[in-house]
């Protein structure tokens, strides 16, 4: 790859630029850094994206999805590192466009070159095609579609169309890994001219007793018919096909029970198995591959353990109903077994997290309130969440429960450690922006 | 001790294909405040599997929003004798909440963004059309002051206060109404289509909006409306309702009139 003289120059006055940019910020203690210096880059250098990627030894692994990027994205690139390749990732989960420039940036030298062999992107949604449009990855891992933050992107139909028409004139040796289990993530694969490896779940016992109502896609994605489903894993991941005109899941590339999986939850079976078949797929080892599941340790607040004034608390970032299901789900389990009487629910409603709060009456909170205990509530839609939670009671007072609402996040916190016992686990589900600000108290640090 | 006139049943349109956006927060509503105060609360789904014969028999109707793809199949569905005893309910004064999709199918028809025109079932005289893809949605925070006649006395009356009702908007359709009375006039946010400063319409006891929030936790006066209406409909006599605690829902009122710099 040629780059003209005066793309070489801009793009050295990018990274230079950027480069101090980050310094200054680090230096001045505002932060980590991970937006703003790819968005000065950008300025200088318009096509700083394409110039960088351009680059990367082996290619680009893009990661897309609405739940599981940033934990399947470290999973893969502790895979990689593991085989002794170097790494280029946007790990803070900065994951629109100056993110990922901010990210690539981290690893170019002031000449402009940038040193990596691999480069994993993890990509909002929504910024897929627009990303597509100027850089050619060599895979692209599609985790799932779930209605997440509608107030920014509108509705998974109009996604997944987007997306098939950004990876269809893709180049015909780009590997798509996609989710079986998702019907549109099925169909969008089927749609598709390039090679496609589906991962998914062959795990009956696991289904769910009933369908859950967080459900975005029970339809035929190819002839609107009613899918026949078999069993439900998660929302609407599961084992379906189309009675009328034959649609069904892909075929499976990978045996879900020849797996141990990372961490705790279903949903984490998933990112296992995505990031192992991308892993395959660039020649990594099995055994390497296998002691990497074994070893693994949480992203930032993705289930992630620490302990703090002496008691076990684990955080389990929650964005959207599937999530916050799954993460019932979880700390059920843990609650039936008298390990965790105490969980605090964090509700934002920022930007990162969405603006709107009304998916929390999608989430099936009867479920958590039903196991009683305390819970308690914090963040900037503290009141919205109190109200859901007393809405899931069956009567005006549960003798078993003990409904705490504390407007301050410090209170709020000092509350749920003080209720939990040494033996237990304090079990805090926060929104994104929250789950920030609830990790900056514990560990007594601030992340932009 | 249960007798003949405490069973309520809520009617529940299509609830696997029109339930985007958290709007099932209205039933669950609905439900409690019925059931917390000793009612014996029914909650019958509305869908493919009902008879015409189904819908005769509820007292209250809650709809929801649905994706563009979902709305079709909902209006493939409900036509027949389905939709005629929907229109017949309606018209009959069963209270009903409709929310955002369901609205635009008990309109006179539906543009969404990609596709054809959708019919309805023209009870309320109005149309809804989407301006495309790319054209922005209408999102975010939405205050409105009930106006609909004798919705917006009835309202007052039990607050003793102008009924300020607060939710959440995020449609990318428009609504344009024709004849029929608005349900509110817009103090914060776009309301039906951003240009008139109305928002949703009231018909006999139909409440049709684009608040979703969802709109009656926040908003339990026009819940206990509900409520009432549909009990008084049934058993033809006054009913009232002993209070609940709402304290909950008037601090997250309080906290997002603060936000929006709304004095009430």
């Amino acid at each position: 790859m040629t780059l003209t003289r005066l793309d070489r120059l801009r793009l050295g006055l990018a990274v230079a630029t950027s480069k101090t940019v980050t310094s200054l910020i680090r230096l001045l203690g505002l932060g980590a850094g991970s937006v703003f210096p790819g968005e000065i880059a950008g300025r200088i250098q318009p096509r700083v994206l394409p110039l960088l990627t351009r680059q990367v030894k082996y290619g680009v692994i893009i990661i897309a999805g609405t739940n599981g990027k940033t934990t399947t994205s470290l999973l893969l690139r502790t895979m990689l590192e593991r085989q002794g390749w170097r790494v280029a990732h946007n790990a803070t989960g900065a994951n629109l466009i100056n993110g990922l420039m901010t990210a690539l940036l981290e690893n170019t030298s002031l000449t402009g070159k940038l040193n990596a062999d691999y480069a994993i992107l993890e990509v909002d949604e929504n910024i897929l095609p627009l990303l597509l449009q100027q850089i050619k990855p060599r895979s692209i891992l599609c985790l799932n579609l779930f209605r997440d933050q509608l107030d920014r992107y509108g509705e998974v139909d109009i996604i997944s169309q987007r997306w098939l028409k950004a990876i269809a004139p893709l180049a015909p040796e780009t590997v798509v890994i996609a989710n079986a289990d998702d019907p549109t993530l099925s169909h969008l694969g089927q749609k598709l001219s390039q090679q496609v490896l589906y991962f998914g779940l062959s795990e009956p016992e696991q289904y769910l007793d009933e369908m859950p109502h967080a459900v975005d896609s029970i339809y035929c994605p190819s002839c609107g018919h009613a899918l026949e489903y078999q069993g439900f894993y998660l929302s609407h991941l599961g084992d379906f096909h189309c009675p009328s005109c034959g649609f069904k899941k892909g075929q499976l590339a990978i045996d879900s029970r020849e797996w141990p999986q990372i961490l705790i939850g279903i949903y984490n079976k998933y990112n296992t198995l995505a990031a192992v078949l991308a892993a395959q797929e660039v020649g990594i080892a099995q055994e390497t591959i296998l002691d990497t599941i074994k070893n693994f340790q949480a992203a930032f607040g993705r289930a992630e353990e620490l302990k703090v004034a002496g008691k076990q608390v684990r955080i389990l970032l929650s964005k959207n109903p599937v999530g916050m299901n799954e993460t019932i789900r979880a700390v059920n389990q843990i609650k039936a077994t008298g390990k965790a009487s105490t969980t605090l629910i964090v509700l934002n409603d920022r930007t990162p997290d969405g603006t709107d709060v009304s998916w929390i009456w999608d989430v099936d909170t009867e479920k958590l309130v039903a196991l009683g205990g305390n819970l308690i509530v914090s963040g900037d839609r503290v009141y919205d969440m109190a109200l859901r939670l007393k809405y899931s009671q069956t009567n005006l007072s549960e003798p078993g429960l003990k409904l705490i609402v504390k407007e301050d996040l410090r209170e709020a916190i000092a509350t749920a450690l003080e209720l939990t016992s040494p033996d237990e686990t304090l079990h805090i589900v926060p929104t994104y922006s929250a789950m920030l600000e609830v990790r900056g108290l514990l560990t007594g640090r601030k992340i932009l | 001790m249960t007798t003949d006139k405490d069973q309520l049943i809520i009617g529940w349109l299509y609830p696997n294909l029109m339930s985007t956006y958290g709007d099932r927060g209205n039933t669950i509503c609905l439900r409690q405040r019925a059931q917390w105060r000793g009612y014996n609360v029914t909650v019958m789904p509305l869908d493919q599997q009902t008879s015409a014969a189904d819908i005769h028999k509820v007292d209250i109707i809650v709809g929801g929003g649905a994706q563009d793809r979902q709305q079709e199949i909902v209006m493939r569905d409900l036509s027949g004798a389905k939709a005629q005893a929907l229109r017949e309910k309606i018209e009959a004064g069963t209270p009903g909440v409709f929310t955002c999709g369901s609205p635009q199918l008990l309109g006179h028809y539906y543009e969404p963004a990609i596709g054809q025109r959708i019919e309805g079932l023209g009870l309320l005289d109005f149309v809804s059309k989407h301006p495309g893809i790319d054209a922005r949605r209408c999102i975010g925070n939405v205050v409105f002051e009930v106006t609909a006649s004798r919705l917006g006395q009835d309202l007052s009356k039990m607050l003793g206060t102008a009924p300020l009702v607060i939710g959440f908007e995020n449609h990318g359709g428009r609504t344009y109404l024709g004849k029929v009375e608005a349900l509110g006039r817009v103090i914060k946010g776009f309301g039906n289509n951003g240009e008139d400063g109305t928002e949703g319409a009231f018909y006999k006891n139909a409440i049709a909006t684009y608040s979703h929030g969802p709109l009656l936790p926040k908003n339990p006066f026009i819940a206990d409306w509900l409520i009432q209406t549909a009990l008084a409909e049934k058993y033809q006599t006054p009913i009232s309702l002993s209070p609940l605690d709402d304290a909950l829902a008037t601090q997250a009122r309080v906290a997002m009139f603060k936000r929006l710099g709304i004095v009430t």
